[in-house]
């Protein structure tokens, strides 16, 4: 009896795991979850791909005392990846699966015991209120970054480096740190 | 009867029994030797090095705590300045630059005293391409220095990346001494931000395992020093520019506070003991102290 009722508390957390992750059943068992996190990851890699071949046409930007040539190759960058996706829109990223699968995990972290934390986070940082389009530049001259929490960051799919979620408002922007470029949005994931 | 008011009437009676020179005299050899005995050890081949926190205001301010920092380096003879983020604030265009970091420490950058900037939350990240904040192109990377190691963290985006790399360094680090710093403090009775207890969760763990004695950070316009945590030490240094006055509010934790004036802190590390003394614009010793190493 007590053999069958750890088995069927077991199959119970089981199936909340991994029900919503697959497919119908008739279907083969592929995790519907991982398939739209490797999409994602195919779509922010070909992005970076984009990025990273108009940059090898400027000139390379290394540690120097000028900022002038760190703010030129910023402007020289960014209006080049702007050229590139001047008909970018909303989705083209965060696809509207993964961005219901963002919405699920960022609803996981707070729910879980990192939710207290995650939340005195986002209060003690430095909230902003900014609405921001995609190949707009973060105000950072104006606007402080507000930091991402650790243990959200855990949470969300694997991002490379120099690309950054971040929390503006209500809003999580994808950005490009290295071209400071919001290069897409989900809307109103915070309330 | 407190002191005060004895030393003042010994000073009154001095400048009517002596003159205005020589009273001016007696009190700058009393105010030496006031300083000199908070002074630092200064022993030879120990490291020695300035924190600075939120200090890229471009403001008087910021130029008077320079200025005081070139005073303590005719002694203290530091080599190095840890930065603990907000080092530019608002603009950072060349003369923003110039105006918020170049101008005011002209002279220990001139006497080749070398800075190592952490981000904060109103920096540009590719401030880490400026090479006299000595970041190697890296949000956030370690160097050493004799027998400390320092770990300059980016705590506005505390990703998976930035965990295993420091993960990876902390314990790796044959160091004596292992320090870290970063914007954003894990304990802080500060008001307007208080601790970040997402950063602290997260990271805490990672220090105590690996031998973290110290933590330098700002964020918090006022200076703090906290009591231990798991054997660490945990300063709050972020008014070196900015100053949010009256704004801690002193807890159980508080061991010592100071929120009515900016400062900075000088540190020397001689073998097993790392002695610091914090020091006012004005030039006052606002905190000193010693930790051991365990």
């Amino acid at each position: 009896m007590k053999r069958a009722a750890v088995f069927l508390i077991a199959g119970t957390v089981c199936a909340q795991i991994f029900a919503p992750g697959f497919a119908q059943i008739g279907h083969p068992p592929v995790n519907a979850d991982a398939v739209v996190i490797q999409d994602f990851e195919k779509r922010v890699a070909a992005y970076l791909q984009l990025r990273k071949s108009i940059e090898s046409k400027l000139l390379r930007l290394k540690s120097t005392p000028s900022q002038e040539k760190i703010a030129q190759h910023g402007n020289e960058l960014r209006s080049a990846v702007r050229e590139a996706r001047k008909n970018a829109g909303p989705g083209d990223i965060f696809t509207p699966e993964i961005a219901a699968e963002i919405r699920r995990l960022t609803a996981t972290a707070v729910q879980q015991g990192d939710g207290d934390h995650i939340g005195q986070s986002l209060r003690h940082a430095e909230p902003v209120q900014l609405h921001l389009e995609i190949n707009d530049s973060y105000p950072v001259d104006r606007v402080p970054l507000q930091s991402t929490p650790p243990s959200l960051l855990e949470n969300l799919p694997a991002l490379p480096s120099e690309i950054e979620y971040r929390i503006t408002g209500r809003d999580l922007v994808l950005l490009d740190a290295k071209a400071n470029l919001i290069i897409d949005v989900i809307r109103g994931l915070f309330s | 009867m407190s002191a005060e008011p004895i030393f003042m009437r010994a000073v009154r009676f001095f400048i009517t029994a002596s003159g205005s020179r020589r009273a001016i005299l007696f009190l700058g050899i009393l105010a030496a030797v006031v300083v000199s005995a908070d002074d630092l050890p200064l022993k030879k081949d120990s490291v020695r090095f300035a924190v600075i926190g939120d200090m890229g205001t471009g403001d008087k301010a910021q130029y008077e705590v320079a200025r005081q920092m070139e005073r303590s380096r005719e002694t203290a003879m530091f080599d190095f300045v840890t930065m603990l983020g907000d080092n530019i604030y608002g603009g950072n265009s060349a003369a923003d630059m110039k105006k918020k970091f170049e101008d005011p420490y002209r002279a220990l950058l001139d006497a080749g005293v070398r800075f190592y900037a952490s981000l904060g939350n109103h920096d540009d990240p590719n401030e880490r391409f400026y090479k006299p904040f000595n970041m190697s192109e890296r949000r956030y990377y370690s160097f050493r220095k004799g027998n400390v190691e320092f770990f300059a963290l980016d705590s506005n985006y505390m990703d998976p990346h930035q965990m295993d790399w420091l993960n990876k360094a902390l314990h790796d680090s044959s160091a004596a001494w292992k320090i870290c710093f970063f914007h954003h403090p894990l304990y802080s009775d500060g008001r307007f931000h208080g601790p970040d207890t997402d950063l602290r969760a997260r990271l805490e763990p990672i220090f105590q395992s690996s031998g973290v004695r110290v933590v330098l950070s700002g964020h918090d316009h006022v200076y703090e020093r906290i009591k231990p945590h798991g054997g660490i030490y945990y300063f709050v240094l972020g008014n070196s520019g900015e100053l949010r006055a009256h704004n801690l509010r002193p807890s159980s934790d508080t061991v010592r506070g100071f929120d009515t004036d900016r400062d900075f802190m000088l540190m020397e590390i001689a073998g097993d003991q790392l002695y610091f003394q914090t020091i006012s614009r004005t030039g006052g010793t606002v905190d000193s102290g010693v930790i051991e190493r365990q």
